[in-house]
């Protein structure tokens, strides 16, 4: 009779969720995953998938280090089906006032104190660097040549094959209902109405995580909130990189591919799970970036989507075992989660099998918003 | 310019006779009709350029959905010159690839 036990069970087959799979199944842990509707079909198939190292928190920084090394040989360590489409074309944050400046370059100082290549560049030198684009009124920007695109769909696929092919046991179209506790103990999950049994549960399952956090009595301070995104039809590459202008909040890049995503912040979207979008968005994103990258007028729309972040009130990642013992949470990346992947999947297997992190991650501990310690990450968008 | 000028049915009635580039060859075409047909009655066949395999395409669905007719016009990749009316002076040119953006005119 099939036994439905295994030493770890993770719920969510967002990026997260498969890099854990992955590096558990790698060290021998016997997990299995459960993902409610395909690999990657929640927020982190749905992301921009920007890959930066521009952050303003040391740990932020370090992670992102160990990402972007990740990245360069990604496709071959997954044996990836489908390319990953990994580009470094670069990333700029633009800034429009003093005070945005001015974090720009604590951030670029940390980056930098820390090793990270990141620069500060005069309007001047943008406008020389990208002639094409026309960013009037900015007064600086911050700039790392390392960092880019990566596909979010065939990166988060590719982990959860490969955890199948190391022998990870990986379910698509499970919803896990609930999870289960005895006493203070975590004891497995409901999914598909069965009972599924480990010692160890990792929940990362982004927005998703909070109701089901709530099942065995642990509140995450976890929120969905809507976000738009679209592409447009290809042209032929000129490496375009990531702008991400902080005036109004939009930005765009172009993919290896030669399409461009575009999008941009919008304080009326609904905070919901809901995916959905809207003509405002359209309007809203296509008049703000093509005033700052005119040449792509003639080019059009292929289509939009939404995502939902997953929001925490300080903008950074819950990265923490539970009051429930045995259940690992990781979750509320509020839209940076994506390119984490990689060390969101190496902190699992570290934390799972009682290792030292790589990084400190201590900042990432749950207790802190009963504490009214926030952490606030300054480079969020 | 070679086209049809009698039907038994339609009747037809052109716009202002236009001179436009392509190439950087001059052509005349009738202002307001297709592109594409101003390029086919000067011989033009082949539009395009395949990314993948370099393989010609040209007039097709004449419909505007399927992406053979696909040129750079001003600039512009990706115009869809079967439904895209012809303007005086207009800068047509084969695409080749997925079309490059003209960054060097911005």
């Amino acid at each position: 009779m099939h036994q439905r036990t295994a030493d770890v069970i993770i719920v969510g087959g967002g990026v997260h969720g498969c890099a854990g799979a992955y590096e558990l199944a790698k060290a021998g842990v016997k997990v299995a995953l459960f993902e409610a509707n395909y690999l990657s079909s929640g927020g982190s198939g749905r992301s921009a998938a920007g890959i930066r190292q521009h952050f303003g928190t040391e740990v932020n920084c370090r992670l992102a280090q160990y990402n972007v090394q990740c990245f360069t040989h990604l496709e071959e360590e997954l044996g990836a089906e489908l390319p990953l489409d990994y580009a470094q074309w670069g990333y700029m944050w633009v800034a429009y006032t003093d005070s945005c400046l001015d974090q720009l370059k604590k951030n670029v100082d940390l980056q930098n104190s820390l090793g990270t290549p990141s620069v500060i560049m005069t309007p001047g030198e943008v406008k020389a660097k990208w002639p094409y684009l026309r960013l009037d009124g900015i007064i600086g920007a911050a700039f790392c040549h390392q960092d880019g695109h990566i596909n979010p769909q065939t990166m988060t696929i590719a982990y959860g094959r490969q955890a199948e092919r190391l022998g990870a046991t990986v379910k698509t179209h499970s919803p896990v209902e609930r999870l289960l506790a005895s006493g203070d103990k975590i004891t497995g999950v409901v999914v598909n109405g069965e009972e599924w049994h480990a010692d160890k549960v990792v929940l990362t399952a982004g927005p998703w995580s909070t109701p089901l956090a709530a099942t065995v009595g642990v509140e995450l301070p976890v929120s969905p909130e809507r976000h738009n995104l679209l592409v447009t039809e290809q042209v032929e590459p000129f490496q375009c990189p990531m702008v991400l202008c902080l005036d109004d909040g939009a930005y765009f890049k172009q993919c290896p591919n030669g399409s461009f995503f575009l999008g941009r912040d919008d304080a009326g979207e609904p905070k919901t799970t809901e995916s959905g979008n809207s003509w405002k968005f359209l309007e809203g994103v296509t008049k703000s970036v093509l005033s700052r990258i005119p040449v792509l007028s003639g080019v059009r729309v292929v289509r939009q989507w939404s995502g939902p972040y997953d929001n925490t009130p300080d903008h950074q990642a819950i990265i923490d075992w539970a009051p429930v013992e045995g259940l690992l949470i990781n979750c509320g990346w509020s839209g940076h989660g994506l390119q984490f992947g990689p060390s969101g999947g190496r902190l699992i297997r570290e934390m799972v099998t009682g290792q030292p992190t790589f990084v400190d991650i201590r900042r990432f501990r749950l207790a802190r918003f009963a504490e009214n310690d926030l952490f606030f990450e300054p480079a969020y968008i | 310019m070679r086209m049809i000028d009698e039907h038994p049915i339609l009747e037809y009635r052109h716009g202002q006779r236009v001179k436009f580039s392509f190439d950087g060859r001059e052509m005349e075409g009738y202002e307001g009709e297709p592109i594409a047909m101003a390029l086919h009655a000067n011989g033009v066949r082949i539009y395009r350029e395949t990314p993948e395999m370099k393989r010609p395409r040209g007039f097709f669905c004449a419909i505007g959905k399927c992406s053979s007719c696909f040129m750079v016009v001003d600039g512009v990749p990706n115009v869809r010159t079967c439904v895209t009316p012809l303007t005086a002076g207009m800068n047509v040119q084969t695409q080749r690839g997925k079309g490059t953006v003209a960054l060097e005119e911005a």
